[in-house]
Parts: C-alpha cells; sequence; structure tokens
C-alpha cells in the first residue's frame, strides 16, 4: 500500500502540539511505515504539494498564516485541527478583547523594556487580522484534536482513526482542553 | 405530600407532588446534564442543559423548573435534545472567553466536564470577544466576567443561603452581567466575603485568591471537620494537598451549619503569624530560648512545687480535652484562681440568668436554628456579621426569607439596621433603660391572653415610664411602641445580644433582657454571642471564674505563678501582655509568638485547631469535633498531652 502523504503546518502557537505529536513514543515507528511527511516544521519542507491529510496547529492571526492555511486546505483532501489554538483559538486568542491597534501598541511601544519602538510597517512583516481566529473560521476543518497541548493518546487517536479511513472524534476520556 | 408516578425514558418513576422533572430524575438516578442548577437553590431555567421532552408539550421544557405531574411521559436524550445540548454549550463557549488552558478552574470546571461529555471538539460561532474587567478589590475572591456563564448560582447562593444578596443581575441582554450591590467593585459593595458565591461557581468566574493554582480537587485529599473559630460550628470539608490547607469548601451548604464565612473559609488559608514550634526558656540573659520539652517540664515543676499561689487563665479557644487538662492540672497545682479570658463574659450571663430564674443555666439560651424559623429578630449590642457571621446570615436569611420583622437595638449602625422594621439609637450606657421602656411599651400594648401569667416577667418594667425614657433616650416615642406592637404580636420572637451589652458586665440588665424575652414567648428565646469558638465548653468545665476576674488580680500583683493556656489565640492583646508584668513566673502555652509569649518565662507550643482532634461546644451547647486537616511541626504536642506532662512532673 502506498504511504499516505501528511502535512503539517504551524501557525500562530507555541509548537507545543508538534511536540506532544512526537510524544506519542513507539507508535511513531509504526507511523513512519504508514505515512510519508511532505511540508512540515519537522522535515523542514516548504512547499505544498498535494497531500491526503494536512495538519494545522495554532491559530490564524495575520496574513501569512491566511495564506497558508488557505494554501493547505488548498492542497489537501483532510484537514486536521490540532491542539486548543487550532479548535478555539487558544492562548493567542487573548488578545481579541483588545483592539489591533492597542496591542500592537502595547507591544512595539509600551512596554517597559522598549526604548523609542515603533510598530513595524515593512511589507515584509505580515500584518496581523483584526482578530485571532480559530482554523474553522477561515476554512473547512474536517476534525479536531482539541488540547493545549493534546494528549499524545488523542493525537494517536486521532491519525489511527484517519488511516483507518474514518473521522475522528475524540473520546471524552483522553480529550483535554488544558 | 402525595406520590406521582411518571415514565422516564420508558421506565416507571415516582416522585412527589411538588417535585420538578428535574427532582424527579435526581431521585431516580436518571442523568441530566445542568449547569445552572445548585442543590438547595431555587430552580431559575437559565441554562437550558436539562431540556428534556414531554409528551403532549408543545416544546422542550428545562426539567429543573417544569412541574412534575402524574402520568407524565418524559425522555432525557434524543438525537434532537443531544444536538441542542451541544449546540448550548457551544455559544456558552463562543459567548465569553472560556478557553481552559489559562483558566484557574481548568480541571474543576462544570462546563468544561460538560464539554468533554459532549466531545466538543470545536465551536461553530463566531466568537463574540466582549471587553469584560476582572474584579480583584475584594481581598479573598476575585470576579472574572469574561469566564461567567450567567447562571446565576452565585447570585441565589448569595440570597437565599447567605442572606446577603450582595451580588445581583445587572444590565441588560447582551451586556448582562453579575454585580454586586449597584454595580460597584466586590470589595466596595456589602459582600461579605463569605465565599458562598465561589463555592457555587460552576466555572473560573468566581474564584478565591488563596487557593487559585495550588492545587485542583482531584490532587487533593479531601477532610471533613468542623470549624472552631467563633463557635457556631459550622460543618467544613478542607481540601489539602502537600501538607497545606489549599481550600475549605462547606460540606453541603444546604445543612442549616453548612454556610461559611469569611473567618471559616479563609482564615486557615492565610495563616501567617510566627508559631512557636519548640519549647521556650528565659536564659540566663533573660531571652527566650528554644529548650527540650523535660528542660521546660522541671523548671515549670520547680517554681510551681514552690509557689502557694499560682493561678490559671485558659483562652476558650482552646478545644474541650485542652480545657479539661488545664482543669486538672490546676486541681493538682490546687489553685482557686481560675479563669478564662471571658470570664467577666461568663459572670455576667451566668449571674443574669441566675437572676432571671435560680434553676436555670446556659442552657435556658436558644438553638441558632431557632434563628431561622423566627418571625421577630432583636439584636441588641451585637454585630454578629462580624463576631459571627453565620448568625448574620441567619438573620438575614430571616428577614429576606421569611419575612421576619427585624428590631435592632444599638447606636452603631450594622448591616441589619437598613433592614430593620425599627432601629432604635440608645445613647451609649442607656440600653439598660431602653431595653426596659420596649418592655414597659409590651406591657402598655398588652399581652396575647394566651400567653398566661406575665406577672413575675412584668415587675421588672414596671417603673418605667415610657414617654419619659423616651426624651431620656433622645428616641421617638412612636419607634418604641412600633417596636413593642411588632414583639407583642409576634409568635415566635428572638433576642440576641453580644458584645455591647456583655460589655457593661451588667447582670440585671442580662436578666431584664432575659425578662423581655419572657414576656412575649412561652419560653425566653435568647442567644448570646460568646466570644471565643469554645467559650461555653470552658464554662461548662467550671473554668469560668464565679466571682472575681482573675486577670485582674494579675494586674495588682496578686498571684506569684501563672499558667495562662492560650492556644490558638492570636491575642495581640497588648493588656494581656500588660497585666503579666506583676507575674513573677508565668508559663503560656500558645501557638502563636505574641506580646503575650514574649512576656512569660516559659513558652510551650500548642496545636492550631487544624492540626488537631477535638471538640468543641458551640455557642448553643452543641458538641462538635474538629479532624486534622494538616499535621503540625513535629516537635509540637496536642494541648491536652503537654498539660498532662505538665501535670505528672508537678510534685504537689
Amino acid at each position: 500500500m502506498a504511504k499516505v502523504k501528511v502535512a503539517t503546518v504551524w501557525l500562530e502557537s507555541c509548537a507545543g502540539c508538534h511536540m506532544s505529536f512526537l510524544d506519542v513514543d513507539e507508535f511513531i515507528i509504526d507511523l513512519v511505515n504508514l505515512v510519508e511527511f511532505r511540508r512540515s516544521p519537522i522535515t523542514d519542507i516548504k512547499d505544498f504539494t498535494p497531500v491526503t491529510v494536512g495538519i494545522v496547529e495554532g491559530s490564524v492571526g495575520n496574513e501569512e498564516e491566511k495564506e497558508v492555511i488557505e494554501a493547505l486546505r488548498h492542497n489537501c483532501q483532510i484537514l486536521m485541527a490540532l491542539g486548543d489554538c487550532a479548535c478555539f483559538g487558544g492562548v493567542c486568542a487573548m488578545r481579541n478583547t483588545f483592539n489591533k491597534e492597542d496591542v500592537l501598541k502595547r507591544a512595539y511601544i509600551d512596554t517597559p523594556s522598549t526604548y523609542q519602538g515603533k510598530i513595524p510597517l515593512s511589507p515584509g512583516v505580515p500584518a496581523l487580522l483584526d482578530k485571532v481566529y480559530p482554523a474553522n473560521q477561515i476554512v473547512k476543518v474536517d476534525c479536531y484534536v482539541p488540547g493545549c497541548p493534546p494528549e499524545p493518546e488523542a493525537i494517536k487517536y486521532g491519525l489511527t482513526e484517519l488511516l483507518a479511513g474514518r473521522i475522528p472524534v475524540v473520546p471524552s476520556n483522553i480529550m483535554r482542553f488544558d | 405530600m402525595s406520590e406521582i408516578r411518571l415514565l422516564i425514558n420508558g421506565k416507571q418513576v415516582t416522585g412527589q407532588q411538588g417535585d420538578s422533572v428535574l427532582d424527579v430524575c435526581i431521585a431516580n438516578g436518571v442523568d441530566l446534564p445542568t449547569l445552572c442548577h445548585y442543590k438547595g437553590l431555587t430552580d431559575v431555567g437559565a441554562c437550558r442543559l436539562c431540556l428534556v421532552e414531554i409528551e403532549k408539550e408543545r416544546n422542550f421544557v428545562p426539567a429543573c423548573t417544569h412541574p412534575a405531574r402524574d402520568g407524565q411521559v418524559v425522555t432525557t436524550s434524543n438525537e434532537k435534545l443531544e444536538k441542542y445540548r451541544r449546540l448550548i454549550l457551544e455559544l456558552l463557549f463562543t459567548e465569553r472567553n472560556h478557553l481552559c488552558a489559562y483558566c484557574v478552574a481548568s480541571g474543576d470546571c462544570e462546563l468544561q466536564s460538560l464539554a468533554y461529555k459532549y466531545q466538543m471538539d470545536n465551536a461553530r460561532y463566531q466568537y463574540a470577544w466582549p471587553t469584560q474587567v476582572t474584579d480583584s478589590s475584594n481581598p479573598f475572591i476575585v470576579l472574572d466576567h469574561n469566564r461567567c456563564i450567567l447562571c446565576g448560582r452565585c447570585i441565589r447562593t448569595c440570597d437565599e443561603i447567605t442572606g446577603a444578596h450582595a451580588l445581583d443581575f445587572g444590565k441588560r441582554g447582551w451586556k448582562t452581567n453579575v454585580c454586586a450591590d449597584i454595580n460597584q467593585p466586590l470589595g466596595e459593595s456589602s459582600c461579605i466575603s463569605c465565599g458562598g458565591c465561589f463555592q457555587a461557581c460552576p466555572t473560573g468566574a468566581i474564584f478565591s485568591k488563596a487557593s487559585a493554582y495550588r492545587g485542583k480537587p482531584e490532587e487533593c485529599t479531601t477532610v471533613e471537620s468542623t470549624c472552631a473559630i467563633c463557635g457556631v460550628g459550622c460543618e467544613i470539608k478542607g481540601l489539602v494537598k502537600n501538607n497545606r490547607v489549599v481550600r475549605i469548601d462547606s460540606a453541603d451548604m444546604t445543612r442549616p451549619r453548612g454556610l461559611l464565612c469569611e473567618m471559616g473559609r479563609f482564615e486557615p488559608l492565610y495563616d501567617s503569624a510566627d508559631r512557636v514550634t519548640t519549647p521556650l526558656k528565659r536564659n540566663s540573659k533573660g531571652q527566650l530560648a528554644g529548650c527540650s520539652y523535660e528542660e521546660a517540664f522541671a523548671a515549670i515543676a520547680k517554681k510551681f512545687d514552690a509557689s502557694d499561689s499560682v493561678s490559671g487563665l485558659a483562652s476558650g479557644k482552646a478545644s474541650s480535652e485542652a480545657l479539661k487538662a488545664f482543669a486538672e492540672l490546676m486541681d493538682k497545682i490546687g489553685s482557686k484562681l481560675v479563669d478564662t479570658l471571658d470570664g467577666d463574659d461568663y459572670r455576667t450571663i451566668s449571674q443574669g440568668i441566675a437572676k432571671f430564674d435560680g434553676k436555670a443555666g446556659l442552657d435556658i439560651e436558644a438553638r441558632l436554628e431557632d434563628i431561622l424559623t423566627a418571625d421577630c429578630i432583636v439584636v441588641i449590642g451585637a454585630h454578629p456579621t462580624k463576631s459571627h457571621p453565620v448568625i448574620g446570615s441567619y438573620i438575614m436569611r430571616a428577614a429576606s426569607k421569611n419575612k421576619a420583622q427585624l428590631i435592632v437595638l444599638d447606636p452603631l449602625r450594622n448591616p441589619f439596621t437598613f433592614r430593620a422594621s425599627v432601629w432604635l439609637k440608645p445613647p451609649e450606657g442607656k440600653k439598660g433603660l431602653a431595653v426596659k421602656a420596649l418592655g414597659k411599651a409590651i406591657i402598655d400594648h398588652g399581652l396575647p391572653k394566651a400567653a398566661g401569667d406575665k406577672s413575675k416577667f412584668s415587675a421588672d418594667f414596671k417603673n418605667v415610664d415610657v414617654k419619659k425614657a423616651s426624651q431620656d433616650l433622645g428616641i421617638d416615642v412612636h419607634d418604641i411602641t412600633k417596636a413593642a406592637q411588632i414583639l407583642a404580636e409576634s409568635r415566635n420572637s428572638i433576642i440576641i445580644y453580644g458584645s455591647g451589652i456583655l460589655a457593661y458586665k451588667d447582670a440585671d440588665l442580662v436578666a431584664t433582657i432575659l425578662n423581655l424575652a419572657a414576656l412575649v414567648g412561652d419560653k425566653p428565646r435568647v442567644i448570646s454571642l460568646k466570644r471565643y469558638g469554645n467559650s461555653r465548653g470552658a464554662w461548662e468545665l467550671g473554668l469560668g471564674n464565679p466571682r472575681a476576674p482573675v486577670a485582674s488580680d494579675l494586674a495588682k500583683g496578686k498571684a506569684k505563678g501563672l499558667y495562662l493556656l492560650l492556644a490558638d489565640d492570636l491575642t495581640e492583646s497588648q493588656v494581656l501582655a500588660d497585666s503579666l508584668k506583676g507575674v513573677e513566673f508565668t508559663v503560656v502555652q500558645a501557638s502563636y509568638l505574641s506580646p503575650v509569649t514574649a512576656r512569660a518565662d516559659i513558652v510551650l507550643p500548642s496545636m492550631l485547631w487544624t492540626e488537631s482532634k477535638g471538640s468543641y461546644t458551640t455557642i448553643d451547647g452543641l458538641s462538635k469535633k474538629t479532624a486534622p486537616m494538616v499535621k503540625a511541626h513535629t516537635d509540637i504536642k496536642t494541648d491536652a498531652d503537654t498539660l498532662k506532662e505538665v501535670a505528672r512532673c508537678l510534685k504537689k
């Protein structure tokens, strides 16, 4: 059987979900025999090619992240949101109770350690979106594995179900939001 | 109450007339998700999670507010209901900030548990992200509106259980928020910091500063005990992690002694005073230095064996076991000069009762639960919200739930004065006259014929002229007659008096209060607010000196030796410390270092009530037991053991 092609992306988040993915222990050996990782922070491949499964870690908070998740959606058949940031907005969404200008001012000008700071306006720096969004508010998402980070058990469950051709819904006993 | 029969999920079950559908489900073990329902509170149907389908009803109905009727056919779970429940959860999650990763309640949150149960792995709705504030102005409790689901459990607890009704909903519709008083910061409101709201909150919207991030319930061991602080004897449940009390909950807020107050819920969590951890002995340089128990006991025995005038003073904060051992020790020493720190209160109350009825004792006083059923409550010279907050809650609950009439006789404002039907403000020092004028006005108003012969009690008030008294007191005579009318017409009145009366040390005044109570009731229903958690226990053991205060003898230098059992009484009282000046040799047994221990020649360590097993007698004479929640320092023995060993070392 040909290996299932998987791409993962790391958007606005701490990379903890990818770390937790590496915590699945010996399951990773079985997994390598079944899947082939394409674009991923683990493989360091930067370009998108069509894959079966796309996995997104992190919320969408700036223009670049929006482009990346749209490109991933375009290139994958099934999209899985991994972790609280992708599922709900997570820690990054804390900024949503303030407006964008205040957040930028606070980060680049008001912080006590900043001297003569200014808000970066270079076109090379992706502009912030007005709010931080969970993945399903930007593109269609097919399945979710929440958690901050998700339990390795839950990640294993999600991937096993996908490989078996089913859409996973994490069972209550291994679901965690923290 | 007649029995009704229902069919729930195809199963025949029974309930009582007057039950809600939810009551019947709970009684029959039918699982139904709820968020705004809380045991003991009125149901309001705010969260809509308990929606059920009932045959012949037009819509799904909330089980908690829908009355159960005979013959109802109820379905609690089907595809549509479960779909709606999940939808409600998603709406709740997107309404405010319910991201668990940085919430203090994560792992102990009913909203989170339900989301797990319904496998809610995403929310289909746009997040509202309203701008909410976090109110941390209260010293103990934080009110984080971002986490609030507006279930109203805190509000109903504050009103129906605590009786304070400091919290309520403010604003309208989308902007609705829980607010204190007229939208004031919690710390500046009429909130009495009882923490009931924090226990009732299903999410992280209300949390305790001292408990936050100290341990989730699943990581803690639970110890059921009794609070020994004030003498109400509330049942508590201590959550302990790493030998530290991280949270104190009420074991069951619906039980009469199940509501807690600021002292019981938070005091043990904020305990930071310096402890006495080993025996201390004054050395040749005149400084207190650590020593062994044997050295300390030998020094005590040497002095006390040689002295013929040793006094004993005990705090009513010690357990009955400790006080009993103390009484035995004093007996062995042969001391006649034994008293409690609140001995003046003892003499005033017991002599007052004796004057009222020579055969009666402290048993004549009413039970605290009687407050909850009273239809008229008179508060004389007491501030229970400060001294015994749970009694304050009882009074406020009776006033709001039973519409009990409240009469306050006190020159000072307290939380009851604004709820009172009549507030009599006699000038300081003239409370006795005010009580007498009230009694006379009741006689003038006329006692119910059924009451029988009251001449024995009315004699006390005979020589008072109400009009003249009202001029002397500066109280409107109409206020006195109105209060008299309320009292005379009540069927179930109770009088509560406290430090404002006891401070006069006037037994006649106590007898007058008892006479007043006897005038309007078939038996006098009176409660005196005693100062310490085990005051009554100490007095019942005979430690209160019936004649003279021992403390004043100390100041005069009459006693050569003194054994002072302070236990966990944190008496910073300079007066007590100063009175020790004239004593040649003082032994203090205390938990904390204080000005009093600084004056001692020998200091023996003592356990806290949270560390030891002990019995305490409540204000109204119930015996309650504490269980150790945490372990004391290994060198600290129980008070009773220390006292027994001291007694063993004496040669007398």
